[in-house]
């Protein structure tokens, strides 16, 4: 929804390169700020300031922001709020009728944005045919929506779990476990002999893919899903998501008590630092790059201790990639789609500059096959673990969306709620598992009433 | 000009001030609760009129409900002890001979600058299992020897976030019955004591009899914010562990700005929130209030 009348153009591949062959033939400058590719191009309108609205991670927008101003003498400005106070500020934001140009989405709200409208498509917009050749498999499935592509890549991450090496050693356990009774084993090893009280960190804090993420993994790993393909719940009785469950509720207090409490608390981040602790033998499945964090000398005291491991059985995991959009409050699409590029494609050189630059400061996976290949991601991710293990578990990786189909319905967020209290009342044993699956299907019709 | 209209003319900028700041949003949300209001409709500003049916859905949703009871026992809980304490902390402060009482003074009020956001953070931090100052504390005295998961645990979880949200509010509270106390004449006190009554007699015939007005405002303005607690729960427990801590007011936001962002449902909640704040001030007002002004 562009309001300016002007904005309203449709910007096609052919009105641009007509544009450019007719500007060619007035001079090298008049068209082209520089030659390559349709990213270096300069567009044909004029804006004073373009924006986003992000959340926060470390200096990059200002960074991105400054590069930006500098190629094209054009202001950018930034709405930056937490991950979590996301949605809420770019939904506030685009009901009070403001100007958004680019925006960000993790993968879980991004249908429900498409769906009310937030977001345009890219298909048609100068080189977004050359993105869309080089998207690794999880970002196709999440930047296509309808069969339209809605967004450029963030960042990609797989689930990996921790272990400290260290405090295996000490237990005289030569390798980390192989299957999920080994895992037991250590776990109450560790508890037996006084050398760590709480053995396992699981990512069991409220959210979209935190809490949610560990089921979807350790359900994914032994072959199950929640959804089959037609939308059919896979939550009934001896369905692998419930067994599953029981598995890991049974790790916590009311069960062997070998989960530390702080897993309900604790998001990706906050859990690699609580594991930087060095308090806990293993930490559960969730996002690869928090070995950054807890193998940081500057924030943690086992730095360089905690080892990248992977899924019992066939390693199987999943994966997820968090994208850019071009919003349809934007003031101008070709400057919007400008800075989207900025943002989630390639800059005015022609390089993947932000993809790069996360590989390399922050250990993020790119939602470009190229750069994932690149020497980049090995020379980025090599300080903090062992770059072939997390490729090896990289490629067992499906997206999320295999394993929990939902997530494309708008109704999966209201329906995640009520997951995150289900599973963590069972969690805590005020529920059983059976009880918190049955609750949850019955909960399917309730989240489709809310939408 | 007669008084009686000179007066209202004064007022008439006041009033269309709270109008405007007040009232206004109230009825905006009253008519979004009866529409069909998702972030597009309002980019738009054309809502479809569903009637009833965002009240219905809210009261079909047992979540609903169980917010309902959890805000209920916070409330019950946090202004009880916020009255009881505050009358004591203010008796105490009131005590002019003791000179610490004019430190005491300033420094009660400390808590009530901090904001709500940061207060819920430094409580979370002192909350926490493994490295919080509280298990800390208990530990080193004795008191315990396992630490205790206070915002973690289903059961201890909704107290947990009672004590942040008493401590923050608090000074306000005793402000209040400070001030009462100091209005109340030294003559009644004179006259008692001739009579012979002891301490707790003049505190209970003279003192609490002349609180009963102030007492009425803090359970009316207090239960009121209470009721619509937020940012203890945003910052402390997120609503967690399971749905321990889903207070209305966190309802109402969750249903509101997370997606799909169901802003009539949201709304509907809101104002059925509302309107039993008012039906609770209405009751406090006639049993309490109206007792003082006869």
């Amino acid at each position: 929804m562009t309001d300016n009348v002007a904005d309203k153009r449709a910007l096609g591949r052919r009105q641009v390169l007509g544009a450019a062959a007719g500007l060619g033939m007035l001079g090298p400058s008049a068209a082209f700020a520089q030659a390559g590719g349709p990213w270096s191009q300069t567009p044909r309108s004029k804006v004073d300031r373009v924006n986003f609205v992000v959340w926060t991670y470390g200096d990059i927008y200002s960074r991105i922001g400054k590069q930006f101003e500098a190629d094209w003498g054009v202001k950018v400005d930034s709405t930056i709020s937490s991950f979590n106070d996301h949605p809420t500020k770019l939904a506030t934001m685009f009901a009070a009728g403001e100007k958004i140009d680019v925006s960000q989405s993790s993968p879980f709200s991004f249908p429900n944005f498409v769906n009310q409208g937030l977001v345009e498509p890219i298909d048609d917009l100068p080189g977004a045919a050359e993105y869309i050749k080089d998207f690794t498999a999880f970002t196709g499935q999440v930047a296509t929506i309808k069969g339209k592509t809605m967004g450029l890549p963030y960042f990609s991450a797989v689930w990996v779990w921790n272990y400290y090496a260290d405090m295996l050693e000490k237990l005289k356990i030569d390798t980390p476990f192989t299957t999920y009774d080994e895992f037991i084993e250590h776990c109450v090893k560790a508890k037996r002999d006084g050398v760590s009280r709480y053995p396992v960190l699981w990512v069991a804090g409220v959210g979209l893919e935190q809490l949610p993420g560990t089921w979807y993994q350790m359900t994914w790993n032994r072959g199950g899903t929640f959804f089959d393909k037609q939308g059919k719940h896979m939550l009934g009785p001896g369905s692998i998501a419930r067994e599953t469950l029981k598995w890991w509720a049974n790790t916590f207090e009311k069960g062997l008590d070998i989960a530390d409490p702080e897993s309900l608390k604790v998001q990706f981040t906050t859990s690699a630092k609580a594991f930087g602790a060095g308090k806990n033998l293993y930490r559960g499945p969730n996002h690869h790059y928090g070995l950054n964090v807890v193998n940081d000398p500057a924030q943690s005291p086992i730095a360089g201790k905690v080892k990248v491991h992977s899924s019992p059985g066939d390693g199987r995991t999943i994966g997820v990639t968090h994208v850019y959009f071009l919003s349809s409050a934007n003031r101008n699409k070709e400057w919007a789609w400008k800075l989207l590029q900025y943002l989630g494609g390639k800059t005015r050189d022609g390089n993947y500059t932000q993809a790069v630059a996360l590989a390399k400061d922050a250990m993020l996976g790119s939602g470009y096959t190229s750069v994932m290949k690149s020497d980049a991601i090995r020379t980025g991710w090599a300080p903090w673990g062992d770059v072939d293990a997390i490729l090896k578990t990289w490629d067992k990786a499906a997206y999320i969306g295999e394993v929990c189909p939902s997530v494309y319905e708008p109704w999966h967020f209201p329906w995640t709620d009520q997951l995150n209290i289900e599973v963590q009342k069972c969690l805590t044993g005020q529920i059983t598992a059976d009880q918190a699956c049955d609750n949850l299907i019955k909960g399917i019709a309730d989240a489709k009433r809310k939408v | 000009m007669p008084a009686g209209r000179f007066a209202f003319f004064m007022n008439v900028p006041t009033l269309l001030l709270l109008v405007l700041v007040l009232a206004w949003p109230v009825i905006y949300a009253g008519y979004l609760s009866v529409h069909r209001v998702g972030l597009a409709q309002l980019r738009r500003g054309e809502f479809a009129f569903t009637g009833w049916e965002n009240y219905g859905r809210v009261f079909e949703d047992p979540l609903f409900w169980g917010a309902l009871q959890n805000t209920l026992v916070f409330t019950f809980v946090t202004v009880s002890s916020e009255l009881v304490l505050a009358i004591l902390i203010a008796l105490l402060i009131n005590q002019t001979g003791v000179w610490t009482s004019r430190i005491t003074r300033f420094l009660i009020l400390l808590p009530y600058a901090i904001p709500p956001i940061a207060n819920g953070l430094i409580w979370s931090f002192i909350y926490s299992f493994q490295f919080g100052f509280l298990n800390r504390i208990l530990f080193t005295l004795g008191l315990t020897d396992v630490p205790v998961n206070w915002a973690g645990n289903p059961d201890t979880a909704l107290y947990a976030v009672t004590v942040p949200y008493i401590w923050r509010t608090l000074p306000f509270a005793i402000i209040l019955v400070h001030a009462a106390l100091q209005g109340i004449p030294r003559e009644l006190y004179e006259a008692a004591a001739v009579d012979g009554a002891s301490a707790w007699r003049r505190f209970w015939h003279v003192t609490l009899p002349m609180l009963r007005s102030v007492i009425a405002v803090i359970l009316v303005l207090r239960t009121a914010f209470a009721f619509a607690v937020f940012e203890e729960i945003l910052a402390i427990t997120q609503g967690g562990p399971g749905d321990a801590t889903w207070v209305a007011a966190w309802y109402s936001y969750k249903i509101t700005f997370s997606p799909p962002n169901n802003f009539g449902m949201g709304s509907a909640s809101a104002f059925i929130l509302a309107l039993m704040i008012g039906a609770i001030a209405l009751v406090y007002m006639r049993f309490i209030y109206r007792r003082v002004t006869l």
